[in-house]
């Protein structure tokens, strides 16, 4: 085994991930730095979300290996890499995936409460984080009640509570117009940027991609050197993706 | 064909639910045909035998709707609407899978029954074992057939309207479906039935004995006023469950709760319509069963015999049969909530013992409340 450079948080070599036999990944290395935000492009189906799932512990890549802060994520243990996901990573599904029986303020604070923060330090933290998101008034509302931009900010809300090291969105402006996406997107990059989080961003969107510090595209499970705008979606990716 | 299909691809804990039907059918068909057989030799007073029949037959219609309510295969999913398989065919596929199984047990009882009639010697019946299963004398098909029909028809008819509104309901995105948090309506009238049940069982217990139907074991008040008395109860239990169920979960998250009690306590309180109602006939069963041992003494008049236990154990276990159920129904309504739970990094632990928070207390409510109205219940049979 090879330590990783020091400058970067989370660093992958080589992986390699097929669902029950359906390649995902094929070889994809790369190195996330401290306090950036890193777009990882590519079309449906290339492996953002699985390579997503291989950095922050959820899988364990068939082959390769996944640092974070020079400890081996893809040697740890089931029970290890769910504590790593507690305590220093958080996660932003395309849906919500909201809590439906909490309220807003109680699904903003729940990863403070697993990790046994006591009842007020939570909930004062998470009304705080709902204020900065502009959802402050939702706080005692129920998912039901609430639209789906304003549900997607709490998920926002629920992933920077905790201020974690490494936040992992997996195209989290998809099921939302384009106002709320971008004032979803900006509120997140700028929180990352104010609280120095490093984001690793999964999208289709270029615009989202603009964002970020850096991009990182993949295209059918491989990782392809960055393309213009209008390249990616044209013959040169086809020409790369043989 | 296709609940046919789907039935054989399905787990094996579904296919042991789904026997579990079978064999309650089964024994409802046969504590029925029995009956049929007792009347044949003694026109007068069936009809009482006949009414108790009621019982194990509500118990096992109620069983099968759970578990065709718990069918992974009749579940509404996006992809199958999209081709046609939509609430209202989901609803036809699971009163058709509730119909084929209850008919089966129907046929398992009909093969019982005539096996042991032609089988002169050993039966598990005792004594009256000839006059239960009508040896030498032909039974009318017709009546055979219309008390067979019985548990399916039944079981189908319910499946059908409580399927009806639950696919409608599960076929929209979980979160857009309001969770039932408000407290459910039906304490106050629980409440209010239990306490006039066992009034009108105390005030039947005193009147005069002797009256139609009999009730096993010994007793000499008026029967029939005990027994209204006890459906009453019964009744308002089964409608006081949610109610309380929904109050535990409140009171097991008040207070500054951290991840444990507030998930615990949440879950209950949405849960309380689910499990809340089968709790409550479980809570009536039980307490039913408490007086109802009160009665039997060593010098009973009428002892229990084999029917009464059959029927006894079919009640218990379709009851018992059903909260578990309803339980696994509600584990499976929650799974998208788990997969959330684990994604942020929840240790399984964390799910256990909020699993192990609620159940501890809706022992701590149904237990001595179960007692207190069994103890309230035998006091004017023994006294």
């Amino acid at each position: 085994m090879v330590a990783p450079p020091d400058n970067d948080v989370l660093w992958a070599r080589s992986l390699t991930y097929s669902h029950n036999g359906s390649p995902a990944l094929d070889g994809v290395s790369l190195g996330v730095r401290e306090g950036e935000i890193l777009a990882v492009c590519g079309p449906r189906g290339s492996g953002k979300t699985t390579l997503l799932r291989c950095l922050s512990g959820q899988l364990v890549p068939q082959e390769g290996e996944v640092w974070f802060n020079d400890s081996p994520v893809h040697t740890m243990s089931a029970v290890l890499r769910e504590r790593l996901r507690r305590d220093r990573f958080s996660w932003i599904d395309p849906e919500p995936a909201l809590v439906p029986e909490l309220t807003a303020w109680e699904n903003a604070a729940l990863p403070l409460l697993l990790r046994g923060a006591s009842h007020r330090v939570a909930k004062v933290t998470a009304l705080e984080w709902l204020d900065r998101l502009d959802i402050g008034q939702c706080a005692r509302k129920r998912p039901y009640a609430l639209l789906q931009a304003q549900r997607q900010r709490i998920a926002v809300a629920r992933a920077l509570v905790t201020t974690p090291s490494v936040l992992f969105a997996d195209e989290p402006t998809a099921p939302l117009h384009r106002t709320d996406r971008a004032q979803v997107i900006r509120t997140l990059t700028t929180a990352a940027r104010s609280h120095s989080i490093t984001v690793v961003l999964a999208t289709l969107d270029e615009e989202v991609a603009a964002l970020a510090d850096r991009t990182v595209s993949l295209l059918d499970g491989r990782r392809i050197s960055s393309l213009g705008p209008t390249e990616a979606e044209g013959q040169a990716a086809c020409s790369l993706s043989v | 064909m296709l609940a046919l299909r789907l039935g054989r691809g399905a787990r094996p804990l579904v296919l042991v639910r789904r026997l579990l039907v079978v064999a309650a059918s089964a024994g409802v068909g046969f504590l029925l045909l029995c009956t049929l057989g007792w009347a044949m030799g003694h026109p007068a007073g069936s009809a009482a035998r006949l009414l108790w029949c009621l019982i194990p037959l509500a118990a096992t219609v109620q069983f099968a709707v759970a578990v065709a309510r718990t069918e992974p295969g009749t579940r509404p999913r996006t992809g199958l609407s999209a081709v046609g398989l939509g609430p209202a065919r989901l609803t036809t596929l699971a009163a058709t899978s509730t119909a084929v199984s209850c008919a089966f047990g129907s046929a398992l009882a009909l093969l019982l029954f005539l096996h042991l009639r032609s089988d002169p010697t050993g039966s598990p019946l005792g004594g009256q074992g000839a006059e239960l299963l009508a040896r030498g004398q032909s039974l009318p098909l017709a009546a055979m057939l219309t008390l067979l029909a019985l548990v399916p028809t039944f079981a189908t008819a319910a499946t059908g309207m409580a399927m009806r509104h639950h696919t409608r309901r599960a076929a929209r995105p979980a979160e857009n479906v309001p969770p039932p948090v408000h407290t459910p309506s039906g304490l106050p009238w629980g409440v209010a039935l239990t306490a006039a049940g066992l009034a009108v069982e105390t005030y039947a217990s005193r009147s005069g004995g002797g009256s139609a139907p009999p009730l096993p074991g010994q007793f000499d008040g008026s029967s029939a006023g005990v027994l209204a008395g006890w459906s009453l109860t019964a009744i308002g239990l089964a409608l006081a469950g949610p109610g309380i169920t929904h109050l535990c979960g409140r009171l097991v998250q008040i207070l500054r709760p951290g991840a444990i009690r507030l998930l615990a306590g949440r879950t209950l309180m949405t849960e309380a319509r689910n499990i809340g109602r089968p709790l409550g006939v479980l809570c009536a069963v039980i307490s039913g069963v408490f007086a109802a041992t009160s009665l039997s003494g060593p010098g009973a008049v009428r002892p229990f015999g084999p029917l009464t236990g059959l029927g006894a154990a079919l009640v218990i276990g379709c009851t018992a049969a059903t909260l578990l159920t309803a339980t696994a129904e509600s584990r499976q309504a929650r799974a998208a909530t788990t997969t959330t739970l684990h994604h942020l990094g929840a240790p399984a632990t964390l799910l256990r013992t909020a699993a192990a928070v609620r159940a501890t207390a809706i022992l701590t409510i149904f237990a001595p409340l179960t007692w207190m109205v069994a103890a309230l219940a035998a006091i004017p049979l023994t006294a």
